[in-house]
Parts: structure tokens; C-alpha cells; sequence
């Protein structure tokens, strides 16, 4: 009975953790520009990232082993350089545009100015690194992210036309304005698909010592989880295409997007949804964090971890500090979050392959997985979604290019 | 006896020490012997002094920027190869993880270290 | 005294001049107490090999058929 309340938990606290401030700002603007055109892009990207984030724990659960420590691995130093590099960049991008949305939260909830509170921010999630566990962490920032509920009976509420609703999840081409849908199409799949959610996650399955045993309890976890997840991902289309298609507002700032609870809700729904905003992307924040800690340590062959206690992971321990200090440099010069946040979901895309490549190789690797190596069904997924992200990652700059970073 | 593919199964690997404490990755391998005598690994090289030669260019400004250090470890310290490669003494007694032990001490001024 | 980096990547020949690919691994013996270098597993396929997705069928050069070890290449016996 406490296994199934165990996996209830796990299960809130991923649906709470999936939505990061990619999420929020490409499913918002999909709505407001395309309404509920771009719907069948969302289960594309869940599944993308069920398959991916499947095959990074199941590695760790029975070579020990998590992404970096695979690529590394697997495809030799020089290209694992190349790929670290790539990856910190991208997660250090990411990072501060979280830390934007953060700031951006709290000025939004207390009216303080912005530049206090992004300092606010980083040493308030610097103290909760440094003082709580890894389990505690990921609970906090969960289930405060389901706050982000809100949204999804904001959208009902709104009452969308439902018959569009319902078109909108079978594909189709755009039918004007085709570059703009394209970029749309690569930065949702692109806000799904975040590479550091599978080096958090596979890295956190090391950390927690995830045996065979624990495989399918976690597939199930990241199955319904993520799934759930994708929910809230519909919904903020939902809310995107109601309320700002068509009269031309563009959501350029999260106040914005919490308007998309506060019309249809009052007060209350706009609080319910900056805390849910706060504890979604401060979540994601230390996800980011982690997750850059966690690639150059496991590259490098550092003792890494939070469960080792700050103590005993000292590089590690500095790596995280040094990222947030990074990211606080970013986010003090003024650039804007939403603007960051951009780019760094377009970047993210763009490194995607050289991640999923070796992990695809290190899945079907007998030496590796034993006889839990990809299945049929594993690898036609694994290989379909190869296909994605290697199209996706190709064409992404250039649409960002061309469509002027989504501003046409 | 197993036969591995050396590359493979030991190259770029995590090691950990008798402890089972982390302390660097396989970066490259010495071997002793030519043509026509017994070629064998006799040590595992470990540190960034050693990435220079793995990636040219960019290996040796990674190791300009980790440090330049360089340490042998005699392949007779090395008791498992499997998904790790584990050795028979600690780290400290190899002089490996040093990078972790200097800074050790600054870490654990901060309150709440030990959490 | 060389290391295994070295020679990773390295041509390898017959003495006749036939090329049989590039070294992408050392194949070793592991007992309790040594490993020594069995063979050369060389593969001509390039990246998809090094990387493992094809695996080469042919079987390992042993280590007593190299000749020597010169500069940019290994030569092995003609076979």
C-alpha cells in the first residue's frame, strides 16, 4: 500500500516539475498565434521525452551509470568534450532564463524591484540546495507545481470551442505563415524535449541507487507522470487561444500568462497561478543547476552528488555554486527572460542529438544493459525520435533565423 | 580469463577507489611490449595533464584548464573491471581525488557542510 | 612504453601494402592478475564503427601477427 502511495507522490511531484519556463512561453504564444493548431505537436513531444527519459533510467538503474558517465563511455573523450561543452552552454542559457521567471514570480507576488530578487532568488536557492535532501527538493518544488492546476480549469472555464480543440490534435501543415508554425512546431517540441530533465533525472536515479528491480515502477512514474504533465502543457495552449488569439496580444511577459488563470478565475486563480509559475520554474531552476553540476562532474570522474552531503562532493559542490553565480551575471545584465528563454529552448534542440545519440547506442549495448538492453518496441520509438530531434535540431536555428526569433 | 575489447570496457571509465569513493575516469592506458613480445597494460593514466593527448586542440586547452596533473596508477592496484573500473587501494593512497581533497577543507567551513 | 590512444586511429597494413582499416581497439585477455594485448580490431566502415553501431564481423588481428609500429601506422603480416 505505501509502494502505490510512494508512486501517487512520485507521480504529483513529476506532473508539478514537467512545466518549465519554455513550456510556459511557447505553449502560451502557440495559442495566441495558431489558437489550437499546433494541439498535435504536444503528444509528439510527451512521448518524446517518456522515450527518452525511459531509456536514461533504465541505464542508470542497471549499469550505475548516468548520461554523462554513458557518453563518455560509449563514444571516447573528444566527442564527449564536445558534447559536455554543448550541454553546459545550453544548461547555463537555460538556468538563467528559469532564474528570470523566478525573479520575474516574486516581483509579480511582492512588487519588490527586479534586481533585489534575483539575487534573492539565487541565494534563496542556494540555501535550499545546500541545507535539504534530494527527496525533500524534489517534493517542495513538485507539489508547489501543481498549483499550475489552476490553468487547467482556467481552460475549461474559458469554454474553447471544442470542436477546434478536438482538430487541432490531428496533424496537419500550417496553413499561412507557414515559417512561424514551423519555428512554433521545433520550440514546442524543443520546451518538451529539455535535455537537462534526463541528465536531472538519470543522474537522481544513481544517486537514489535504482536496481533492475526498480525499472518498471519507474517507467510507470515517468509514463503517467510526464503524460499527466502534458496536460498542464494543453491546458496553457488552451488558455494562450482563448484568451490572446486574435486580439493581438502577444503573451511577452509572464504576468501575461498568469492572466490566463486570473480572467476566467479572479484573485485567487492568479495567485494559485504565480505560485504555481514560482515553484514550477525555481524547481526547474535547481533542476538546471544539477544538471550542469552533475555533466562536468560525471566527465571529469568527480565524486558528484547530493546525496554524498556538500562535504564529500566538494567540486560538485562548487560546480553548482559557480553555475548559480553564472546565471545570476546573466539574468543582472537585463536581458529579457522571455527572450533567453528562447533561445535557450532553440539551443537546447539543437544539442538534443548529441545526448540522445550515445544513449540510444548505450541502450541497445549488450555489455552494457545485460538483458535489459531496447526491445523492438524501444528501439522503433528510439529510432522514430531519432529521426525527430535530428530534423528538429537541423532545421532550428535556421527558423529561428528566419522568423526573426518567433517575432516575424 | 575474459577477452574485453580494451577501448571499450575500460578506456574513459569511472574508477573508484577501495572505498568505493569516486576519484577520476580511465583517461588513457599505458602499455608495455612491441611487436613480436607480450603487450601488456601495465598502468592506468588519470588527470586533465593527460587530455592533451586524447583530443589535440581541444583536449589540450581542457587540460590547460583542469590543471595540467598527471597520475599513474600500476594496472596491479586494479582488482575489477566491470561497469567501473575499481581499484585495491584509496584514493589518497594513489593520489587520486586530490582535487576533492584540497578543497575539502574551504567546503566544510561553510555551516551546514556536513547535510 | 606507449599508450593505447596512440595507437587508436592509426592505419593499419600488411607488409605487402594492404590496408585493413584503422585501429579502433585493442582486444586483451583479463585475468585476476594482468591484461595483455590479444589482437587489433580494426574496422573500415569509419565513424559508425568507432561508435559501435556496426559491429565488425571480422575477427581480431592477434598481437603476434604485428610486424611493427611505425609512425602513423601498424604493420601486421600479410595474411
Amino acid at each position: 500500500m505505501s509502494k502505490i502511495f510512494g508512486v501517487a507522490l512520485g507521480i504529483l511531484a513529476a506532473i508539478g516539475g514537467f512545466v518549465d519556463i519554455g513550456d510556459l512561453v511557447f505553449n502560451v504564444s502557440a495559442g495566441a498565434t495558431f489558437g489550437y493548431q499546433l494541439m498535435w505537436v504536444l503528444p509528439i513531444g510527451v512521448v518524446g521525452i517518456i522515450v527518452y527519459s525511459e531509456m536514461c533510467g533504465r541505464i542508470a538503474a542497471v549499469s550505475k551509470k548516468a548520461v554523462f558517465d554513458a557518453v563518455r563511455d560509449r563514444v571516447g573523450f573528444s566527442a564527449g568534450l564536445g558534447a559536455l561543452i554543448a550541454s553546459e552552454v545550453v544548461n547555463l542559457m537555460t538556468f538563467a532564463a528559469e532564474l528570470g521567471g523566478v525573479a520575474i514570480s516574486l516581483q509579480l507576488l511582492c512588487g519588490l524591484p527586479y534586481r533585489w530578487l534575483i539575487a534573492l532568488a539565487v541565494v534563496g536557492l542556494a540555501v535550499v540546495i545546500w541545507v535539504t535532501s534530494f527527496e525533500w527538493i524534489e517534493r517542495i518544488f513538485g507539489y508547489g507545481g501543481l498549483c499550475l492546476l489552476v490553468f487547467a480549469v482556467a481552460a475549461v472555464k474559458l469554454t474553447p470551442d471544442w470542436g477546434k480543440f478536438g482538430n487541432g490534435f490531428i496533424p496537419h501543415v500550417a496553413q499561412n505563415n507557414s515559417l512561424l508554425y514551423a519555428y512554433f512546431v521545433v520550440g514546442l517540441l524543443g520546451a518538451a524535449m529539455t535535455p537537462y530533465e534526463v541528465y536531472f533525472y538519470s543522474s537522481g536515479g544513481v544517486e537514489e541507487e535504482w536496481t533492475p528491480k526498480d525499472i518498471s515502477l519507474n517507467r510507470a512514474n515517468a509514463i503517467i507522470g510526464y503524460g499527466l504533465g502534458g496536460f498542464l502543457s494543453v491546458a496553457l495552449m488552451v488558455t494562450g487561444a482563448t484568451l490572446f488569439l486574435g486580439h493581438g496580444i502577444s503573451p511577452a511577459h509572464l504576468g501575461t500568462i498568469a492572466l490566463g488563470a486570473q480572467v476566467p478565475l479572479g484573485e485567487i486563480g492568479l495567485l494559485l497561478a504565480l505560485i504555481g509559475i514560482l515553484f514550477a520554474v525555481g524547481g526547474a531552476s535547481i533542476d538546471t543547476v544539477f544538471s550542469g553540476a552533475y555533466n562536468l562532474a560525471q566527465f571529469c570522474g568527480w565524486e558528484w552528488g547530493r546525496y554524498r552531503t556538500n562535504v564529500n562532493a566538494p567540486r560538485f559542490t562548487l560546480t553548482w555554486i559557480v553555475l548559480l553565480a553564472l546565471g545570476m551575471g546573466i539574468v543582472m545584465t537585463g536581458v529579457d527572460a522571455v527572450v533567453l528563454t528562447e533561445y535557450a529552448v532553440i539551443f537546447s534542440v539543437v544539442a538534443l542529438p548529441l545526448t540522445y545519440i550515445p544513449i540510444l547506442l548505450v541502450a541497445n549495448d549488450e555489455a552494457y544493459m545485460g538483458r535489459h538492453r531496447n526491445g523492438r518496441l524501444a528501439n522503433v520509438l528510439g529510432v522514430v525520435y531519432l529521426v525527430v530531434i535530428m530534423v528538429v535540431a537541423l532545421s532550428a536555428i535556421p527558423l529561428m533565423i528566419l522568423t526573426n526569433v518567433g517575432q516575424n | 580469463m575474459t577477452e574485453i575489447d580494451i577501448a571499450l570496457k575500460v578506456l574513459d571509465h569511472q574508477i573508484l577507489d577501495r572505498e568505493g569513493r569516486r576519484c577520476g575516469n580511465v583517461d588513457d592506458l599505458e602499455i608495455e611490449g612491441g611487436p613480436g613480445e607480450t603487450a601488456r597494460v601495465t598502468a592506468i593514466l588519470v588527470g586533465p595533464g593527460v587530455w592533451a593527448q586524447r583530443a589535440r586542440r581541444i583536449g589540450w586547452i581542457a587540460s590547460f584548464v583542469g590543471g595540467g596533473r598527471r597520475v599513474r596508477v600500476p594496472w596491479e592496484d586494479v582488482t575489477e573491471v566491470e561497469s567501473h573500473v575499481v581499484l585495491s587501494k584509496t584514493a589518497e593512497e594513489l593520489g587520486l581525488g586530490r582535487g576533492d581533497d584540497r578543497l575539502r577543507p574551504w567546503i566544510e567551513k561553510i555551516p551546514g557542510a556536513h547535510r | 612504453m606507449r599508450t593505447l590512444s596512440s595507437l587508436q586511429r592509426r592505419k593499419v597494413v600488411t607488409e605487402s601494402g594492404d590496408s585493413l582499416g584503422r585501429l579502433y581497439d585493442l582486444r586483451g585477455e583479463l585475468t585476476a592478475r594482468a591484461l595483455t594485448v590479444s589482437g587489433l580490431v580494426t574496422g573500415k566502415r569509419g565513424l559508425l564503427e568507432h561508435f559501435g553501431v556496426l559491429r565488425r564481423k571480422t575477427p581480431p588481428i592477434p598481437w603476434s601477427d604485428v610486424v611493427r609500429i611505425e609512425g602513423k601506422r601498424i604493420v601486421v603480416r600479410d595474411r
